[in-house]
């Protein structure tokens, strides 16, 4: 807090540096949660003052980096309306949708001094609950892949068309059968409301894995 | 226009043509003054060697200036030269130009006159306009008192309605609002010493009385050459912080101001804001329509008094029905019929009604009088804030934005017009535009000043027009009104284009300005035929017709669909009425949430069931500033905050509001935004910053909502010197009748405020600390005060129940139920001294330290929770005398009519603690508690053999059955009650439930059933709006927890009330996007009821699930997983 001084507080900077970090530490451990990846890829870390997973996969984490640093921009701009995290069989149909749903909050402000170690509360409260997430869902069909999806608010996708945040990472439309699952079940598992940012995630299962 | 040394440069390189045209004229010049000098006999060569130029409006003007310096041997110049020009003549300069002529000598035209008068050339210094701007100086000079100056922001107002205006720039000729900071330290004030004295010695003979005033300019001046650093640094922020004008009173108005130090002093301070709302014009409109409301309302309940008043419009609409045969056709069927009056263009017409000339030709009301042109100042971008405008409005209107407008924008006035004639708007111009551009788009357009006297009157008299036939009438702005004639049409018997045409005649001939009038069933449709009836017409809409023709009505049409919601019309295809008729309620109400989708829904079928009324209930109060703002500290900002916290208070109070809710809302430079915007004092382009505060309490304070709005302030840590806009707003008002001593007690703030302002209502039980004090409480008085327990503000082992009873964050709601219940706390005041002196000394000694006590704190301080009393009470002891305070407080039923009265809820008496009062005391709570229930449940007086013991369970089972009640019927108090209430009161339950008292009729025959509580209307929930969804009030998972967990165990079959109630909070938690407590609730709700022994409850909860499932389905797409 010391470091934001009153001229550059910018909200939605704030939100993003956050909310961004955050999704990096927890797509990662969904990985790892989920079996998406051989878990000897994954190192031990702590955030939050919990211990997460990480990978230590360059490209993966390249990836996942990229995704995340165009994303950034929308959240900046409460554009990003879900980052959906897809778990999808062998054949592409998605079995799982990790779905962090990000809205702003009634009363957008930074106000306290307590604000940040309040925030990291309730994120380490939602990375716990992810570590813990294997307990509710059915386990998924070997060979699974990942990818991220964004849901943005109205016409941001064409200025992700017109900028490309980063050169040569170009962002396509989701194929419906990505987005859409059939007989999904819905799982809530974490929501949180803090002064600067309000967001749930919950898991889409397929009913059917297998 | 006004050739400027900048633009003076960029003329240059345009050639020779300038200098061409500027030889030609002094050619000119020369050549006349022989001629004039013939004419008139007093020549002189006073001036040799001296050439003006005239800048601006002046006094005596530019033309007879040319012709005196003709006379006088001097050289006048049409275009200023910075070589040749010598002196620069102006009354009044904007800050800008005043920056750009540094160096010049800009004087007064007086210089001219006074020298010819004296016959010889005046040293000009004295007629320096430098040294007027210097002369506002007197601020800091009269502040120099005030014992913290830093910060202070003082402030001039200065309203010269005879002042010469410069150009087009200042929109705010009649109002002017200078804002000064005197940030002033001692320093500067010696700075204002020694500019004083060595403008002493320059004095002229005659000019005295501006001697004080006015300080050469500082370069000429050696003795400002050694004023210390802070002087200018402060004569800076001056210039900056200063409004659109430098005004150039004249030196009588000079003195004016220096004999009146009050002005500029702490008085002016206070009435910046204040000053400023009364003279902005367009405050000055927008609250007319509360004014005419009330007009309307002070006919209406005149009439009433005067039993029947005389409508003279009526009367003359009988009289021409009599006359004329043909109306007896009139249909007397009784159709509801509303006539919107509408009167067309109301600003221009009003503004040339004294006008024949101007009838028929684009008229448009404007501040600008100019040809629409201005300089452009320097640090501001007009064209980045004019490309911003038009982005944004390309989002809402896609390609429809005509092109070819980016001329010389720079030089275009940013007058915003006001009003336009028919004839202005066919060329184009619109209401809201720039002036320069509307220039541009018809050259012949002519501007006429604006006359809110004149407005006054015609929307007065055509007020009283409409008042004239009947009183049913809403007043929706200055200039338009809603009539429901329906009555009055059965009763005279004329039909409503009759009608129209009455009141469209009787409003030109009163006004002289005309007026449309449209006529429907309903007000939406009234509103729609006025559209069509423009200009000067009148338009029946009726209801046969009404299906063809709102089919081809835009949408945008309808009220309440602005840009947003229209454009998002269009993305979904409805462009008319016609297309919204298309979609279902449901599409609509998806797409716009389910009251926006249902209005809607209904409108863009023509149907409208508001109804005509005279009265509106305000929602909030606010005030709003966003000219002028150009803070460069903090504490001019906080200092400003105070200021628009006494408007605020004094709306709150003029309307007999208070609020609970303070909205900060700031409007700051976006980033990347010109400093300057291209409005002269305006707000450019901003971001826009909202926080709010729920206070425990409404206030009308102004200093309680500025302590608030300052916290707030700091909390968004903004940069001073990027805000341009602040506005305050206050929300969930309530009647500040509330509190029976009126307005005045709560302004306050302090609780001895509030209790010195109370004390007459309460002065027939003048001291009940005493009465409890010394218990000689008489039974005959039938009624238990609840006064505050002095000790309990510090460690007292009681826990002072009854103070939390003033700070409670709920007592608003019984206050606002119960007819007359406030919370009595004895102040000193209300205290008979020999009664307190009687009491022992350590009591007296805590009653008087808790007065003190009170005074130092202010009432919104802590005192939030009541602690909970549980059965560890202290024996009666030596303080027995507080017994009674010992009471828990529970804000829960205050009772019985008139009388002011605050029990604890019977469960929450202790037992033992009852048992252990003395008898007389028993006695008379008993009785208490008797009346209470009776005026509340309705029960059936009980016997008055009232025992001691026994009396208790009998109470407490009702207590607790209509506690159970109120949960089940969502009445409770606000969820900020919290845990406390419900983790105390349910288990409190069990005891009394399987007390033998259970044989005693109930008054409450079944939990569940409906009966009249009068202590919980439905009220209650709408008065504290939450946006958290909320079951019976909790919000907490634990509380709703319990909730459901009462109402599944107590009771053996669900009402379907209470089923839907559920059902509706679980989608209400699907809105608020939190599926992890709606998940939670489901499996704890599916846990209890499937183990309920009843059948019913498990068909309760599949129900519930059922259609909590189809809720996420719609939401998500797909449905929850409950296992």
């Amino acid at each position: 807090m010391a470091t934001l001084t009153r001229q550059d507080l910018n909200f939605g900077q704030v939100v993003a540096d956050i909310l961004c970090e955050f999704l990096e530490v927890a797509i990662h451990l969904i990985l790892y949660v989920r079996e998406i990846y051989p878990s000897g890829i994954f190192q031990k870390r702590k955030k939050y003052n919990v211990p997460v997973q990480m990978s230590c996969h360059p490209e993966l984490n390249q990836y996942i980096q990229d995704t995340l640093h165009c994303v950034k921009p929308l959240i900046q701009k409460n554009e990003a309306e879900k980052v959906v995290m897809v778990i999808m069989d062998k054949e592409h149909h998605p079995v799982e949708r990790f779905v962090f749903e990000i809205s702003q909050p009634p009363l957008l402000s930074i106000s306290s001094e307590t604000l940040l170690s309040h925030v990291e509360q309730l994120l380490r409260a939602m990375i716990l609950k992810i570590s813990v997430c294997d307990a509710v869902l059915d386990n998924n069909p070997p060979g699974c892949t990942f990818t991220l999806l964004v849901h943005t608010r109205e016409a941001a996708t064409r200025n992700m068309e017109k900028v490309q945040v980063i050169k040569d990472f170009p962002w396509i439309v989701a194929d419906e059968q990505e987005v859409h699952m059939e007989e999904a079940k819905l799982i809530p598992l974490k929501t949180m409301t803090s002064d600067i940012l309000k967001m749930q995630l919950y898991v889409e299962e397929r009913t059917q894995k297998n | 226009f006004h050739p400027l040394p900048w633009r003076q440069s960029r003329r240059a390189s345009r050639g020779g043509y300038m200098a061409a045209k500027i030889s030609k004229l002094e050619e000119q010049f020369q050549k006349d003054a022989p001629r004039e000098k013939q004419k008139d006999g007093t020549s002189s060569c006073i001036f040799n060697g001296v050439a003006i130029y005239v800048n601006g409006y002046t006094d005596p003007s530019a033309d007879e200036l040319r012709r005196l310096m003709m006379l006088h041997g001097g050289q006048f110049h049409l275009y200023y030269t910075h070589s040749r020009t010598t002196h620069i003549i102006a009354t009044n300069l904007p800050n800008r130009k005043i920056q750009e002529l540094k160096g010049e000598k800009v004087v007064r035209p007086e210089w001219i006159t006074d020298s010819i008068k004296a016959g010889r050339q005046l040293s000009y210094v004295q007629y320096q306009l430098y040294a007027k701007q210097k002369s506002l100086n007197f601020t800091s000079i009269c502040a120099r008192g005030k014992p913290d100056l830093n910060g202070s922001c003082s402030i001039i107002f200065e309203e010269d309605t005879e002042r010469p205006r410069v150009n087009g720039i200042h929109d705010g000729d009649d109002e002017t609002c200078a804002l000064f900071c005197s940030s002033a330290g001692s320093k500067s004030t010696s700075h204002q010493r020694s500019l004083i004295s060595t403008a002493s010695p320059a004095k002229q003979p005659g000019l005295d009385n501006m001697q004080k005033d006015l300080h050469p300019k500082p370069r000429s001046n050696p003795g400002t050459s050694a004023a210390p650093q802070k002087g200018n640094l402060h004569d800076q922020t001056r210039v900056r912080l200063n409004g659109s004008y430098h005004t150039t009173p004249n030196s009588s108005n000079l003195a004016d101001s220096s004999n009146h130090p009050g002005k500029s002093g702490q008085g002016a301070e206070a009435g910046i804001i204040s000053e400023f709302f009364s003279h902005s014009r367009l405050h000055h409109i927008s609250t007319w329509r509360n004014e005419f409301s009330e007009y309307v309302n002070a006919l209406q309940s005149r009439r009433r008094a005067a039993r029947g008043a005389v409508f003279s419009g009526k009367e003359k609409l009988k009289k021409l029905k009599a006359n004329c045969s043909s109306l007896m056709a009139a249909p007397q069927v009784r159709q509801s019929c509303i006539l919107h009056v509408d009167m067309d263009c109301f600003f221009v017409s009003v503004g040339i009604r004294h006008r024949p000339d101007l009838i028929g030709k684009p008229v448009a009301v404007t501040s600008n009088r100019g040809p629409g042109r201005v300089a452009q100042r320097p640090g501001a971008n007009p064209q980045l804030e004019f490309q911003y405008y038009q982005r944004k409005q390309k989002q809402y209107r896609k390609g429809k934005l005509s092109n070819g407008v980016d001329l010389d924008l720079a030089a275009l006035s940013m007058a915003e017009i006001a009003s336009c004639s028919y004839e202005a708007r066919q060329a184009g111009v619109r209401n809201g535009m720039f002036f320069g551009r509307a220039k541009q788009l018809c050259p012949d357009l002519q501007s006429v000043p604006y006359d809110f006297q004149a407005y006054k009157e015609v929307a007065l008299s055509m007020y009283e027009t409409l008042a004239s036939y009947t009183h049913n009438i809403e007043a929706l702005s200055c200039d338009e009104a809603l009539v429901d004639a329906t009555n009055l049409l059965v009763e005279v018997g004329v039909n409503p284009d009759d009608l129209a045409q009455a009141i469209r005649e009787d409003i030109k001939e009163k006004t002289g300005c005309s007026a449309s009038v449209g006529m429907g069933s309903n007000i939406l449709l009234a509103r729609m035929a006025t559209r069509k009836a423009k200009p000067n017409g009148q338009y029946f809409l009726r209801s046969e017709e009404v299906d063809d023709f709102i089919r081809d009505q835009p949408v945008s049409s309808l009220p309440g669909v602005g840009r947003s919601m229209s454009s998002k019309l269009t993305s979904l295809g409805v462009s008319t009425c016609g297309d919204l008729q298309q979609l279902s309620i449901s599409r609509l109400q998806r797409e716009f949430g389910p009251r926006t989708g249902q209005t809607l829904f209904r409108f863009c079928r023509g149907l409208d069931d508001r109804p005509v009324r005279s009265e509106k209930e305000r929602k909030s109060v606010s005030a709003e500033m966003n000219y002028n703002i150009r803070f460069t500290q903090v504490e001019e900002a906080e200092s400003f905050l105070t200021d628009l916290s006494m408007e605020v208070q004094k709306r709150l109070e003029g309307a007999g509001l208070r609020g609970r809710r303070i909205t900060l809302k700031v409007m700051v430079r976006k980033p990347g935004a010109p400093v300057e915007p291209a409005k002269y004092g305006g707000h450019g382009i901003c971001d826009n910053f909202a926080r709010s505060v729920l206070l425990a309490q409404p206030t009308d304070s102004g200093q309680l909502i500025a302590a608030e709005a300052i916290k707030l302030f700091h909390g968004m840590k903004l940069h001073v010197k990027d805000m341009r806009g602040v506005g305050l707003q206050v929300q969930q008002l309530e009647g500040s009748h509330a509190n029976p001593s009126g307005q005045g007690s709560s302004r306050g703030r302090s609780i001895k405020d509030l209790l010195l302002a109370k004390q007459p209502a309460h002065s027939p039980k003048k001291d009940p600390l005493a009465t409890s004090s010394s218990r000689v409480c008489s039974s005959s008085q039938e009624r238990v005060t609840h006064p505050s327990s002095p000790p309990s503000t510090s460690s007292d082992p009681v826990p002072g129940t009854s103070k939390g009873g003033l700070h409670h964050p709920h007592p608003p709601n019984h206050v606002r139920t119960c007819l007359n219940v406030t919370i009595e706390v004895p102040s000193p005041s209300q205290v008979d001294q020999s009664v307190l002196e009687a009491l022992p000394v350590d009591i007296r000694k805590q009653v008087e330290l808790s007065w003190r006590h009170r005074e130092e704190q202010p009432s919104t301080s802590s005192h939030l929770s009541t602690p909970p009393r549980t059965s560890s009470s202290p024996p009666p002891g030596p303080s027995l005398g507080t017994l009674v305070l010992q009471l828990p407080h529970q804000p829960g039923q205050p009772c019985t009519t008139g009388i002011i009265l605050e029990l604890p809820d019977f469960s929450q008496v202790d037992p033992d603690v009852f048992a252990a009062l003395p008898r007389e005391l028993q006695e008379e709570l008993c009785s208490a508690y008797r009346n209470k229930r009776n005026a509340q449940a309705h029960v059936q007086a009980q016997s008055s053999a009232v025992m001691q013991k026994n009396t208790f369970p009998q109470l407490k089972q009702p207590a607790v059955g209509k506690l159970k009640h109120r949960y089940k019927k969502r009445n409770a108090s606000p969820a900020k009650k919290g845990p406390s209430p419900l983790k105390k009161l349910f288990p409190g339950n069990s005891p009394a439930k399987s007390s033998p008292s259970k044989t005693l009729p109930l008054p409450l025959k079944q939990p569940g059933l409906k009966v009249s509580l009068t202590d919980v209307p439905e009220t209650l929930s709408k008065f504290n709006p939450r946006p958290v969804p909320t079951l019976a009030g909790a919000y907490e998972f634990s509380d709703i927890r319990t909730l459901l967990r009462e109402w599944v165990t107590s009771i053996s079959e669900p009402m379907e009330e209470d089923i839907l109630q559920v059902v509706k909070y679980c989608t209400e938690l699907v809105e608020d996007k939190d599926l992890e407590k709606l998940c939670l609730v489901i499996k704890y709700m599916k846990r209890l009821m499937q183990q309920s022994p009843e059948s019913v409850w498990s068909m309760a909860f599949d129900f519930i699930l059922d259609n909590v499932q189809v809720v996420v389905q719609q939401t998500y797409g797909s449905t929850l997983k409950i296992t």
